[in-house]
């Protein structure tokens, strides 16, 4: 009988599931780079009245020498492509496939306005080259869409992907070794309901993980899968919601403080 | 008719999502049935171990082969190949955890790995009409098919940079096994195998334990309830055909043992059987 060919680590005869004997002690990749949400129905559907003052805070941070990634969400096309094709009945991973195309349109959009300030449209694997793009000063752009496509897996009772623009944005950040996703939206953070359909809901302006979910809102602010992942994640343990249509909060979440609503691990 | 609907600062489209937050259970609710989209459900998917098969070397690999080649005669046969990475992908990882690579890192480097065995498996099936399939170029399986082409599809699955903290541990969740299933899940395929180096799934290690009991047969409700102490497939598969909607069949055969495979392929019931 042939025997398995096996090269000696401390892992050969593991299933690869789990804890390992392994001292684990993780590395930051761009630990200083800001991971930026530009929110697709509650920024981009706007337009310019509500992207380009956004766009000049990103600017001036820039210049200050911050470095920003950003990162855009999809909005009411991809509501839109997600409910026809629910209709259709299709398997969640065609769904997902179909979410890539909106914002990468919003990145693409985003770009050209930018272009001139160095905006870059970047692709998913072009983390590897981030260093260059930021030591020279640029603004790279990319669909906040997590590249899983037809790959995405069905979590409960809904068609509508786990991981949207939210998951990207929060994924990118902790692999970038980024303590804090930024995620700008049309409202001041966190509420005890949707606060466009009703205005008696609350701020939440500081909430751990653990306690969103035990409240079980009806609603949140960011997807639920970042929720989830969030203490379990190595270097992103917050994720800051701040609110584009407020002049200077953009700018001063990507200084460092504490504006909007802070979920932390 | 489309119509554009304007008035709260923003311009939507009108549809049922319109405006609406896609976090709210209610909204997400109404996007479901009790079905998918069924693409290709005459086709097989069979997923070659890494460690299992490929690892063992020319011994393990050229009967498979040859029995594949035997069923490729049968021109009605639909079936995608896809292959695990085997040792080489337990060598990156502890290598990747010793130098501390966050998970999206190790999830970005072990594709590589299989990649290996599937240019492999081409070479010496290639004579006989195989093709190595681009990553999601799915929409050219009916070509493969009608011209007698068996695709070998990439196993691991594009979440790279992206892979999520997982569960316990440090190590990358969404492994060949799952890439694999969830492409046949998502194309709606009729029946899943699992070729490895073991008669099926064992109550306990039958490397290990001269007294294990294999389990031919059993649902996919009573494996989650009680789990065999080794599992040979990714914990996370498992996780997420409780989940899906499609696939009803999961078969793991004996890759050493000739005529398994053929079986397993005719819908017998061989090595074990896992049903939803």
């Amino acid at each position: 009988m042939s025997e398995r060919r096996t090269l000696d680590s401390a892992l050969a005869n593991s299933s690869l599931t789990g804890a390992t004997s392994i001292d684990y002690r993780p590395i930051a990749v761009m630990p200083d780079v800001r991971v930026v949400k530009i929110g697709g129905q509650s920024i981009m559907d706007r337009g310019r009245a509500a992207l380009f003052p956004i766009l000049e805070e990103v600017i001036a941070a820039r210049e200050k020498g911050i470095q920003v990634v950003l990162l855009t969400g999809g909005g009411t096309r991809a509501r839109h492509i997600y409910a026809v094709a629910s209709e259709l009945e299709m398997p969640v991973g065609v769904i997902a496939t179909l979410g890539k195309y909106i914002p990468m349109q919003n990145a693409r959009m985003l770009q050209m306005i930018l272009a001139k300030h160095g905006g870059l449209f970047i692709l998913p694997d072009d983390f590897e080259k981030l260093p260059l793009y930021l030591q020279l000063g640029c603004i790279p752009v990319m669909s906040g869409m997590p590249p899983f496509g037809y790959w995405e897996k069905r979590e409960g009772d809904s068609r509508i992907p786990p991981h949207r623009t939210d998951a990207g944005v929060f994924l990118s950040a902790e692999f970038l070794g980024a303590k804090r996703a930024i995620f700008i939206k049309d409202e001041d953070g966190l509420y005890t309901d949707d606060p466009k359909k009703h205005p008696d809901a609350t701020l939440i302006p500081r909430i751990t993980a653990k306690e969103l979910v035990a409240r079980n809102l009806p609603d949140v602010v960011v997807e639920r899968m970042v929720v989830e992942y969030l203490p379990r994640a190595r270097w992103c343990k917050e994720l800051q919601v701040v609110n584009g249509l407020k002049r200077g909060q953009v700018l001063a979440a990507l200084e460092g403080q504490d504006v909007g609503t802070i979920i932390s691990a | 008719m489309t119509e554009l609907v304007r008035g709260d600062g923003r311009t939507h489209i009108s549809s049922r999502l319109m405006r609406e937050s896609l976090q709210d259970r209610d909204v997400l609710s109404q996007t479901d049935s009790d079905r998918d989209l069924r693409v290709f459900p005459d086709v097989t998917l069979v997923s070659i171990g890494g460690q299992s098969i490929f690892d063992r070397g020319k011994a393990a690999i050229l009967p498979l082969v040859d029995e594949l080649v035997q069923l490729k005669r049968d021109r009605g046969l639909k079936m995608v190949i896809g292959v695990g990475g085997g040792t080489r992908v337990r060598h990156t990882i502890s290598i990747a955890l010793d130098l501390g690579l966050p998970v999206g890192g190790m999830a970005q480097l072990v594709g590589a790995m299989e990649e290996l065995n599937a240019i492999l498996l081409n070479t010496l099936l290639a004579p006989h009409g195989s093709m190595p399939m681009q990553r999601d170029h799915f929409w050219d399986l009916p070509l493969y098919f009608d011209a007698g082409i068996t695709p070998i599809a990439i196993s691991v699955p594009p979440y790279h940079f992206w892979e999520p903290p997982p569960i316990e541990g440090a190590v990358p969740m969404h492994g060949s096994d799952f890439g694999l299933f969830q492409l046949a899940e998502v194309l709606g395929f009729g029946a899943a195998i699992y070729v490895k180096d073991e008669d099926g799934l064992y109550d306990k290690d039958p490397k290990q334990h001269a007294d294990a009991r294999r389990l031919p047969k059993l649902t996919l409700d009573e494996l989650l309830a009680k789990p065999p102490e080794t599992n040979i497939l990714d914990e996370e598969l498992f996780r997420t055909w409780k989940n899906a909607r499609n696939l009803k069949k999961l078969t793991i055969i004996n890759g050493l043992v000739r005529g398994q495979l053929t079986r397993a392929l005719a819908g017998e019931d061989v090595g074990t059987v896992i049903t939803k």
